[in-house]
């Protein structure tokens, strides 16, 4: 087996872990937002969070591209303002991440929150807590199965990125290069037995959290 | 036990209710009396619970004025609208709305001031859930999670309880128990009640006064001497000894066995019987 490295296997569950992480911080209170308002351009709120879900990898990949780049305005003023660089760059990774992901944390989690009955939010109301106090005590805690499918879903689909990463990644060992393109990379010198280390790790990490899943889902449906 | 709060509520209020029949107005006016437990039935569709969501500040009427003592909760036309949160209302839902991570002592700190509040305990206590105290509400009866519900609502002091058909669900013997439990804390802390429920026989006996809500129009009914709910039954039994007779009386079409007072002397097996209730006598099943 040639030139197999641990190391895009770790940049993947490192990418994985903290675009979950921030998303939890982003997404929940997004989707909290999102269950409970009545703004009028909701749906387009909507509309502009599910976009990843239908358009190619490619598209976003594109648009982060001309967005990240030293010479456009946001990648500029990222440079001159905080010395902070997005492409070809981890932390444009994760920042890409971030928005290709985001559907699969809010779709989840606000789901849950807009099934739990309003009396139960009311309820809490007329004893007097706030609806920030409401949502974390009484609305989060009873909507744990999709705060957990929320976080694998983000989790397993930052896994599986791929396009995106190659548009405004590349394939910097330690920085850009995942497991994903290092399973491209290899298959296209020609080396099937090391791709094929990559791709039944993935395979196994991905079946291994899905299985969790399923498995802690069952026993959390009956409380 | 902190004082206890009696409070005289005025509301005025006006607005459209939208049903699959189409736009119906509803315009009320009337004042509850400190310390009364009002009754307020109607058909379904007429407004009740929009009445006590508008009282806990849950919906907002189109015209509205309500006054509790000498303070404003609401005035549409001066712009005034104190949030639920700060009305202090105690309001019972028909899903009872516990919060299933929480247990059931749990619940009852939640909503009070604080968590070592003496009142915690008395209310489990006065509604006999101590020993389900640390149980989630998932696994309680659903007339136990009512009376949780009902702890729940008291547990913050609150100016007025507010009870949107919360036995409704529930079978006969279930219900009549709670509503004398609802008299007893009642009786116990004071709390202006507003009680909504179309069984409005079964309420007679407990509440102080009626509001009739039809047509959107609220008319008070005082209870009268004839208004005093009685139930006619055939003596099955008589037991000389203990001065107790077995009457068969019929409720919605179930026949119960009830043990009354009763000079045998004059009585005879397989007369009818008449029996005035008594407020907050719970109607017990023998048989």
């Amino acid at each position: 087996m040639t030139n197999f490295d641990w190391q895009p296997l770790l940049l993947t569950l490192r990418l994985a872990t903290v675009t979950t992480g921030l998303l939890l911080l982003v997404g929940i209170p997004l989707a909290g937002w999102l269950a409970f308002t009545r703004f009028r351009l909701k749906p387009a709120v909507e509309a502009v969070i599910s976009l990843p879900l239908v358009l190619p990898p490619s598209v976003l990949g594109f648009y982060f591209l001309l967005a990240f780049s030293p010479t456009g305005f946001l990648g500029a003023k990222l440079l001159s303002w905080f010395d902070l660089r997005l492409l070809f760059t981890f932390e444009g990774l994760v920042v890409a991440s971030l928005f290709y992901s985001l559907p699969f944390m809010v779709h989840p989690v606000q789901a849950g929150l807009e099934n739990l009955p309003a009396s139960l939010r009311e309820a809490a109301y007329t004893l007097g807590k706030s609806p920030r106090e409401t949502f974390l005590r009484v609305l989060l805690p009873n909507i744990k199965p999709s705060l957990l499918t929320g976080v694998v879903l983000s989790f397993a689909h930052t896994i599986g990125e791929f396009g995106l990463v190659l548009m405004i990644g590349g394939n910097l060992p330690g920085q850009t290069r995942v497991a994903s393109v290092a399973i491209y990379d290899e298959v296209e010198l020609l080396h099937y037995d090391t791709a094929n280390v990559y791709a039944l790790l993935l395979l196994a990490v991905s079946f291994g959290i899905l299985l969790a899943v399923y498995a802690i889902n069952r026993r959390w449906v009956i409380f | 036990m902190g004082d206890i709060l009696m409070s005289t509520i005025h509301l005025h209020a006006r607005m459209n209710l939208l049903f699959a029949s189409g736009p119906a107005p509803l315009e009320v006016d009337f004042t509850l009396k400190a310390g009364s437990l009002t009754g307020l039935y109607g058909p379904s569709g007429s407004g009740k619970t929009t009445l006590l969501r508008i009282l806990a500040g849950l919906t907002t009427p189109e015209m509205g004025l309500i006054r509790v003592d000498d303070q404003l909760w609401l005035d549409t036309e001066r712009r005034i609208n104190v949030p639920t949160q700060q009305r202090n209302v105690g309001m019972v839902f028909q899903d009872a709305a516990l919060f299933p991570n929480m247990s059931v002592r749990e619940n009852v700190q939640f909503a009070a001031e604080n968590r070592r509040d003496p009142i915690v305990e008395e209310l489990l206590e006065l509604a006999g859930l101590t020993s389900l105290a640390n149980r989630k509400p998932a696994t309680l009866s659903g007339g136990q999670r009512q009376r949780v519900a009902l702890i729940r609502a008291l547990a913050r002091r609150p100016r007025m309880l507010l009870l949107d058909e919360p036995f409704s669900a529930l079978d006969f013997e279930t219900r009549a128990q709670l509503l004398s439990e609802l008299v007893r804390l009642h009786q116990r802390f004071g709390t202006t009640t507003v009680l909504v429920t179309h069984h409005q026989e079964e309420i007679q006996r407990v509440a102080d006064r009626f509001i009739k809500l039809e047509r959107g129009r609220a008319a008070f009914i005082e209870p009268s001497a004839k208004a005093q709910p009685s139930i006619e039954g055939v003596i099955t039994a008589l037991r000389p000894e203990a001065g107790l007779a077995k009457i068969q009386i019929q409720v919605r079409n179930e026949q119960f066995t009830l043990e009354i007072p009763l000079n045998p002397s004059e009585w005879r097996l397989g007369q009818t019987v008449r029996v005035l209730m008594e407020p907050a006598v719970p109607v017990r099943k023998l048989d």
